[in-house]
């Protein structure tokens, strides 16, 4: 047992060229030098390392729901991969859900304890907004994202880049799909599914427009970047501890079903 | 990380197997000198019962708080720890993985032993904690909230499971039995105090599975007794009704746990977990054990419910064998088998 159980890595962008044609994802007057993205909210593993200000090394890896046995492995492999240790570490940036809500947890609980044992800040991001960053800047107009939850609910939130700024325009909502997409007649709306699917939502996702996407995946080198928007945004405050984002009852199964 | 000190190895130790939060620093294999456990009970009231995705978001809330309140209470480093120890098994999943994702970054980052525990294996420590080294062969009642299980144990991690309750633990039926009186959650205390204070009088009801050799356990059987009672009786008196309830209860703990003893020839008897908490089950054992000739071993009720000393104490043993886990430690919601 606990061998072999995360797939194949789906890409490793330790050495590719992050972009090709626009500016850097994460500007060069970074504010930090060393730090660590961890983001377990989805079946996908997604790391990044920023080293000297710079991206130093990624995993976006298939995982399963089993993230908790690969983190730490794959963390390390990271950092030695950079010649980093652990307490070298400036932050911490780490995706605080919605989504798998033991993902969640599990990536969580690992960046509060570095934050804990090293003294670090620790910076949570929503995924949403991760999301959302995948989206072209150049899209002036606002976008919606949508995440996939249970059944055929979905987390979903309005996003518009402005002046190179992305920007929440309203909280995360959890909603049936069917109640969504009417909504976002003429919008665009970038989708994400992770296991387990629902094919039954295929006829309501077509209806749906894809907006240009600057970056493929939602992975660690967006969290980065996300993470270092977040603490300049905060300027001298120390971030808040990150908390969970669950948008459902923990009584879901049993007490709350929706009639 | 600076290296171990000299002194005796200090471990340190999460449960999270269930609705409890605990945290303890143990010096050594006896000097507790932090056991903090929060509990859920308030939390998951409005339910009657412990809803599992409410305590995995419990313990990620409080885990971190609560470790460095125990730092503080023990008056250590985390750079002073020697090795890390968790319950991987059995319980809640999504609870364990909370305990067990944040052991697993600590030894990591302070780089140190991460040490695996079954937290069944880990009650009876409470009493190696409360009365030093045991004399081996031990049968062990362990009486926890979702488990009855009689355990043989030969020597340390050399352990096998003799019998075992077929479908409620003891202590799931006395909280269900208080809840159906109108007790709050955990109801051993309610019982308890009418066992103690009242006479059975013309009560009785059944004492499932006693008769034959067998050494496992029923108890569904007589909770639905009780059911059926209260519906027939509603006015009957809850003291001599609960003392008459926890009569059979105490029976067949206390007659299972000497036949196991007297069938494995084995001496000695421990009594761990939530139920030993109860001083009318404690009595029940201090005569049966004295009239058998049994030498009986019980720990003080703070070491009875779920607490993270006992995991440091089976842990402080581990790692004096050298018998550590990689950061690959899985959790696992069963026992094994």
């Amino acid at each position: 047992m606990g061998e072999g159980l995360c797939n194949a890595s789906i890409h490793n962008d330790t050495n590719a060229p992050w972009n090709e044609r626009r500016p850097p994802l994460i500007p060069p007057e970074s504010p930090l030098t060393h730090a660590l993205a961890i983001d377990t909210t989805s079946d996908v593993l997604s790391l990044a390392l920023l080293k000297a200000g710079q991206p130093a090394g990624a995993l976006y890896e298939s995982c399963g729901h089993r993230a908790e046995q690969r983190l730490l492995g794959a963390v390390d492999d990271l950092l030695r991969g950079a010649g980093l240790r652990a307490g070298e570490l400036d932050a911490v940036f780490v995706a605080r859900g919605p989504g798998s809500f033991t993902g969640t947890r599990i990536g969580l609980a690992v960046a509060l304890t570095f934050g804990q044992v090293h003294g670090l800040p620790v910076v949570g991001v929503d995924t949403l907004e991760l999301l959302a960053a995948q989206v072209d800047p150049a899209l002036g107009a606002p976008f919606h994202v949508l995440l996939n939850c249970a059944r055929d609910e979905v987390y979903h939130a309005p996003y518009r880049w402005a002046a190179g700024e992305l920007r929440a325009e309203a909280p995360i909502a959890l909603a049936p799909l069917g109640a969504v997409v009417p909504a976002l007649a003429g919008r665009a709306a970038l989708v994400r599914r992770f296991a387990p699917e629902q094919p039954g939502l295929e006829p309501l996702l077509a209806r749906l427009n894809a907006p240009p996407l600057r970056r493929a995946h939602p992975d660690g080198v967006l969290l980065l970047e996300r993470g270092l928007a977040r603490l300049k945004a905060l300027g001298a405050q120390s971030p808040p501890r990150p908390a969970p984002i669950y948008l459902k009852s923990e009584a879901f199964r049993k007490w709350h079903r929706p009639a | 990380m600076t290296p171990p000190t000299a002194a005796a190895p200090l471990g340190l130790a999460f449960d999270t197997t269930f609705d409890d939060t605990s945290v303890a620093l143990l010096r050594g294999r006896r000097e507790v000198l932090a056991n903090l456990t929060l509990s859920q009970y308030a939390d998951h009231a409005e339910f009657g019962g412990v809803v599992p995705e409410r305590a995995s978001r419990k313990h990620l809330e409080v885990i971190h708080p609560l470790l460095e309140r125990a730092l503080a209470t023990a008056g250590v480093g985390l750079g002073e720890v020697d090795y890390v120890a968790v319950s991987n098994l059995p319980g809640l999943l999504g609870s364990i993985l909370v305990g067990l994702t944040v052991a697993k970054s600590l030894a990591y980052l302070l780089e140190r032993p991460l040490i695996g525990v079954n937290h069944i294996e880990a009650h009876p420590y409470a009493n190696f904690l409360e009365h030093g080294e045991l004399p081996f062969p031990l049968v062990h009642l362990v009486a926890a909230g979702g488990h009855t299980l009689l355990i043989h144990q030969e020597e340390h991690f050399r352990w096998r499971i003799v019998g075992r309750s077929v479908d409620d633990a003891a202590g799931e039926c006395v909280d269900k039995v208080a809840k159906l009186f109108g007790h709050a959650m955990p109801g051993g205390p309610a019982v308890d105090r009418a066992a103690l204070e009242h006479a059975p009088g013309p009560y009785a009801f059944p004492r499932p599975m006693l008769a034959g050799p067998g050494l496992d356990f029923s108890f569904s059987g007589l909770k639905t007794a009780l059911v059926y009672f209260r519906r027939d009786h509603p006015d009957a008196p809850e003291g001599p009704v609960l003392a008459a309830f926890f009569e059979a209860v105490a029976e067949v703990l206390v007659t299972k746990t000497l036949r196991a003893a007297q069938q494995l020839g084995v001496p000695a008897i421990t009594v761990s977990g939530g139920l030993a908490a109860s001083r009318r089950l404690r009595r029940a054992f201090e005569e049966a054990s004295a009239a058998a000739g049994l030498r009986l071993y019980y720990p003080p009720p703070r070491l009875c419910t779920d607490n993270a000393a006992m995991v440091a104490c089976l842990a402080a043993y581990r790692h004096a064998a050298g018998r550590h886990d990689g950061l690959g430690l899985e959790g696992f919601p069963n026992l094994p088998g």
